[in-house]
């Protein structure tokens, strides 16, 4: 009888088998539950395949931004708040895989991991799980109208919090009257897009925050050093410029006035590979999750670069892309001591806390943020304008990054105020927008004006 | 006032709130007694889970708690003085590691000879060995009988047979079944009070959600109370372990009930004589099985009654989503090779004698072979599967060799590429497999509604008899895990269907300290299909494995599955 018993391993294989296979069911069932129920022939939820009831969407100070009742679509009274957000809201036919109404579904419709579908009074759909977001919609707003139509994002968030209080994205339409898209105007390319989550830009000068980082910690005594700038640098036939000779400049002179030919030098020193490794430790590379809502990662890859290529990378100009969330992060850590704090979007789930605030990672030494941040200050101060950003104590860089002949740059300014009632980071990107810290900076300055207030 | 009311109402507003994030919205109530039926079930979907997990875990510590007493049939004395006692019925005697009966003496073969005990006699078969076997002196030709006392030579080993002595605890329990009364017994009553307990707050929750369309319900209920406990009380007389195997027997019938009272409470009635059928076949059958000789006829009994269904579901058979698998005789129809499963798992029995000497198949490879081949004809390929399964299982536990297993295996790669080219709906079906999602509204329907279902329910479910799934065909049956977990929850689900691998591996354990490999291989034979039909129906109806449409044991909804489900579980307990 040993010999049967001993062979009955066969049947034990087949019941392990068994029971990887169910673990297997599990593990999808947890990976894609929310988006099982939300079919449209899920009669829980839906009636003649119209979603019945669905829970409101609030921004911070508690205004509806989304509601769903007797099978309509109820957006916030007030347009420009409508197209502001409609990036996080969401069109009617849920175009925009980003936003809270799409990726949040499942918890709209009332659903939940414990009680499925289950309601109390099954005769009855309750309102679904209300969502309370960390945005100031009446901020988001005047984002929106601060960028006059042209193509770009802004973020701002609480670097110390991670909460996103501010984001749009540009174009939109309002959704309660969604233009006709069919034509070919151009007007509304990539409209369903949310810049701010799903956009990576050639970052231009705003890299150079990437660049200095890695200096400050891998090149001895640099903040002692002076780089000389003629106006241009050859390396390996490639002719690197800055609009003027700079003369002879500190770190921090060569980052206020972002001089190429000296930050150029400084890619060179430091090697691809260091190079490399900092910009990867800093965010890039990696997507970054808000709240389960997927973002775009930004690219840096230098492993072929060659020295010219190295050169322009270290200046933000060479294959180098930049996502704007991510690049708010980065500038988020700098004015958080080197710390960098989660966004996070949705602050409520129902009657409960989102649970998903403020993961917190170390990105740079308290020491290199800390003479970044002096830096940063610094830029505003003698090139920005500090008038231009009373009281903000704002801490800064700006980029003009070229995407190419005949095109006009696109204009970046990103940076966070020294304040510790208002601990904000924020970012502005605009498409062919010109000058960083003309452009950008403008819209920075108005956008955070309000925050402040 | 109005002040007063103000302040009140923040508080009472967080209040709705949180009541409101519970899934209650006390505004909505209308009637007295719907009320009550939603305060019932907010309770019952908490309650349940957490009782079945109970359930599962006393059974559980119950067979892990067990003493198991190796209690001597008799023993064989060496010249050396030394005693082995012989403690099975089938004891396998050689230097090999698998030996019963482990005699190292280089003179002996690895499996030199089987010592059987049958008809209260002892018999002794040479396997063939190089050293050969005598017993009192005489030359031992393929089998000879043995009494007490007598001298066993083995390749000139000798050793003498002893009985084990009246005084043993073995023979007492032969003469006097309540003697062993133990621990386990009342540790089995409890369980058995909490599945009662259990299927009745079950029952109440259907009753609720469901009874202006079943008001046969209460009552059907009642009567299948009785008659588990009626059951649990005859089978307690005469079991001499635990009744661990009946107790989730019981507990699954509950749950197909409720399964079925939520379906289609009509057949109520009908699936409630099935239950009393398949607790009295399982009676009848491990009665009968208990005498090795009795159990041998039953085989023959099974095998014959298994052709004949065969050739009546090939003259008779109707067709039923897609498998002509259906006799209807009028008055009752049924599945007749639902029952052909039993008469298969018996047919590929064998004592150990046997086993290892003449190594005959031929009767079993006969059966599969007539199986197979009703099944490909009739079009089942689900049960087909798991009768190739069961088939190689049996193999394995008659070879033990590994190769012959790879050969099986890739035998049936070859068979399932041919029905791949030659049956091209077949082929259509495993094309569709993992894609559900893609053809959500037509050849995925089945599988993308059971997905949506089970998410739908969450891990507590949405109430037994409040699920929508129950509209889709075969939900009872094929899509029977989803209407589980839509119903009764996701957890709760999990606990029924680890209460199934718990019996199959409740058939591992039993193989241990088996009587006869007769009972091992039957047990074993019938743990495979039980797991091999829930891996079909879960897995297939989530798309992790192709959708072929098959039963789980007990709990999907049908008279057939429910009796032959109760037969191969007689099978299983037949080994204790």
């Amino acid at each position: 009888m040993k010999l049967l018993s001993a062979r009955t391993g066969l049947l034990i294989t087949l019941i392990l088998l068994f029971v990887l296979g169910l673990a297997a069911f599990a593990m999808q069932y947890f990976d894609s539950a929310p988006a099982w129920v939300e079919h449209p022939s899920n009669r829980h939820f839906y009636t003649d395949g119209k979603l019945s009831n669905l829970g409101t969407i609030y921004d911070r100070g508690g205004k509806a931004l989304l509601q769903m009742s007797d099978g309509g679509i109820k957006y916030n009274e007030d347009p420009a708040i409508r197209t502001a957000l409609m990036h996080v809201t969401g069109d009617r036919d849920g175009n925009v895989e980003t936003s809270i109404s799409s990726v949040f579904k499942s918890d709209l419709m009332g659903w939940n991991w414990l009680n499925g579908a289950y309601r109390f009074n099954s005769e009855q759909p309750t309102g679904g799980t209300d969502l309370t977001l960390t945005l100031d919609a009446g901020l988001c707003a005047a984002a929106y109208r601060e960028l006059r139509g042209r193509r770009g994002a802004v973020g701002v968030y609480n670097y110390q919090t991670g909460e996103l209080i501010c984001m749009t994205s540009s174009p939109s339409f309002d959704p309660v009257f969604p233009p006709d898209l069919t034509g070919e105007s151009g007007d509304y390319e990539g409209v369903y897009l949310n810049r701010l989550f799903s956009a990576a830009y050639t970052p231009g000068s705003v890299f150079k925050l990437v660049t200095t980082a890695a200096a400050l910690e891998q090149l001895p005594d640099i903040d002692k050093r002076r780089f000389r700038c003629n106006g241009e640098m050859e390396v390996e036939g490639n002719m690197v410029t800055c609009p003027a000779a700079h003369g002879e400049l500190t770190l921090g002179e060569a980052l206020a006035h972002s001089c190429n030919t000296s930050f150029a030098r400084i890619a060179l020193e430091l090697g691809a590979e260091k190079l490399q490794e900092y910009a990867e430790r800093v965010g890039f590379n990696s997507a970054q999750k808000v709240d389960g809502i997927h973002t775009i990662p930004g690219r840096v890859e230098l492993a072929h670069a060659g020295k010219a290529g190295l050169a322009w990378a270290g200046i933000g100009q060479f294959t180098n892309t930049a996502n704007p969330l991510n690049f708010m992060s980065l500038v988020g850590a700098i004015g958080n001591r080197g710390l960098a704090v989660a966004p996070n979007i949705v602050a409520r789930r129902g009657f409960l806390p989102a649970a998903s605030a403020g993961a917190k990672k170390r990105l740079l030494s308290e020491n290199t943020a800390e003479a970044l941040a002096k830096m940063m200050r610094n830029n505003t101060i003698a090139v920005y304008g500090e008038s231009n950003f009373k009281g903000l104590e704002l801490c800064a860089k700006s980029g003009t990054a070229e995407v190419g002949e005949g095109k006009k740059p696109h204009s970046w300014f990103a940076g966070f105020l020294d304040r510790s009632d208002y601990p904000l980071a924020f970012v502005v990107i605009i498409e062919g927008g010109g000058s960083g810290s003309g452009s950008a900076a403008a819209v920075a300055s108005a956008v955070l004006h309000r925050a402040v207030k | 006032m109005d002040l007063f009311l103000d302040r009140l109402s923040e508080p009472l507003d967080a209040l709705m709130t949180i009541l409101a994030g519970l899934g209650i919205n006390l505004e909505t109530l209308t009637t007295q007694s719907e009320m009550i039926g939603r305060f019932y079930t907010l309770a019952i979907r908490w309650l349940l889970p957490l009782m079945a997990a109970v359930i599962l875990l006393r059974c559980l510590l119950t067979l892990l708690g067990e003493k198991r007493e190796k209690t001597p049939w008799g023993y064989l004395q060496l010249p050396s003085g030394l005693r082995i006692s012989i403690t099975r019925w089938e004891n396998l005697i050689g230097r090999g590691r698998f030996a019963d009966i482990v005699i190292n003496v280089p003179t002996l073969s690895r499996s030199h000879a089987v010592l059987t005990h049958r008809h209260d006699a002892w018999l002794l078969r040479d396997l063939g060995s190089k050293g050969g076997s005598e017993v009192n002196g005489t030359k031992v030709e393929g089998e000879a009988a043995i009494d007490y006392g007598d001298t066993i030579s083995l390749a000139g080993l000798e050793m003498t047979l002893f009985p084990a002595g009246i005084d043993s605890p073995q023979q007492r329990h032969e003469y006097d079944p309540d003697a062993f009364v133990s621990a386990e017994r009342t540790a089995n009553h409890t369980t058995l009070a909490l599945i009662l307990l259990f299927q009745f707050l079950g029952a109440i929750q259907i009753y609720l959600a469901r009874g202006a369309a079943a008001p046969a319900l209460p009552l059907i209920f009642l009567s299948f109370f009785l008659l588990e406990s009626l059951h649990y009380v005859i089978i307690r007389r005469y079991s001499r372990r635990n009744l661990v195997p009946e107790l989730i027997g019981y507990f699954l019938c509950g749950l197909n009930l409720l399964i079925v009272a939520s379906s289609s409470p009509g057949t109520l009635l009908k699936q409630l004589a099935a239950i009393l059928i398949g607790m009295i076949a399982y009676t009848v059958i491990i009665a009968v099985a208990r005498d090795l000789d009795r159990a041998h006829s039953l085989r023959y009994l099974f095998i014959v009654a298994g052709l004949l269904m065969m050739i009546l579901n090939l003259a008779l058979g109707k067709s039923h989503f897609g498998a002509r698998n259906w006799i209807d005789l009028g008055f009752i129809s049924f599945q007749p090779m639902e029952f052909v499963k039993i008469a298969f798992v018996l047919a590929g029995t064998a004592t150990l004698d046997r086993l290892l000497t003449t190594r005959n198949m031929t009767a079993f490879v006969g059966f599969s072979g007539a199986s197979i081949i009703t099944l490909a004809l009739i079009n089942d390929l689900g049960t087909a599967l798991i009768f190739f399964g069961a088939f190689v299982m049996i193999s394995f536990m008659h070879s033990g060799n590994i190769r012959t297993l790879f050969l099986f295996l890739s035998g049936a790669a070859f068979g399932g590429l041919a029905v791949v080219i030659f049956k091209p709906h077949i082929a259509a079906r495993f094309a569709l497999w993992g894609k559900a999602w893609q053809f959500a509204n037509s050849s995925g329907y089945q599988q993308t509604r059971t997905m949506i279902a089970a998410a739908s329910g969450g891990l507590l479910g949405v109430g037994g008899g409040r699920g929508y799934l129950v509209s889709v065909a075969a939900a009872d049956t094929d899509l029977v895990f989803g209407m589980l977990c839509e119903e009764w929850g996701l957890l709760l689900a999990l606990v029924a269907i680890l209460m199934i691998v718990f019996l199959a591996f409740y058939a591992v354990v039993l193989t241990r300290g088996c009587r006869s490999s007769f009972y091992a291989i039957a047990a074993c034979g019938a743990a495979t299909i039980f797991i091999l039909q829930m891996a079909l129906n879960v897995l297939g109806s989530v798309d992790l494995l192709p959708f072929t449409g098959v039963t789980i044991p007990f709990i999907s909804n049908g008279g057939s599955s429910m009796i032959a489900s109760w037969g191969l579980l007689a099978l299983i307990k037949a080994a204790e």
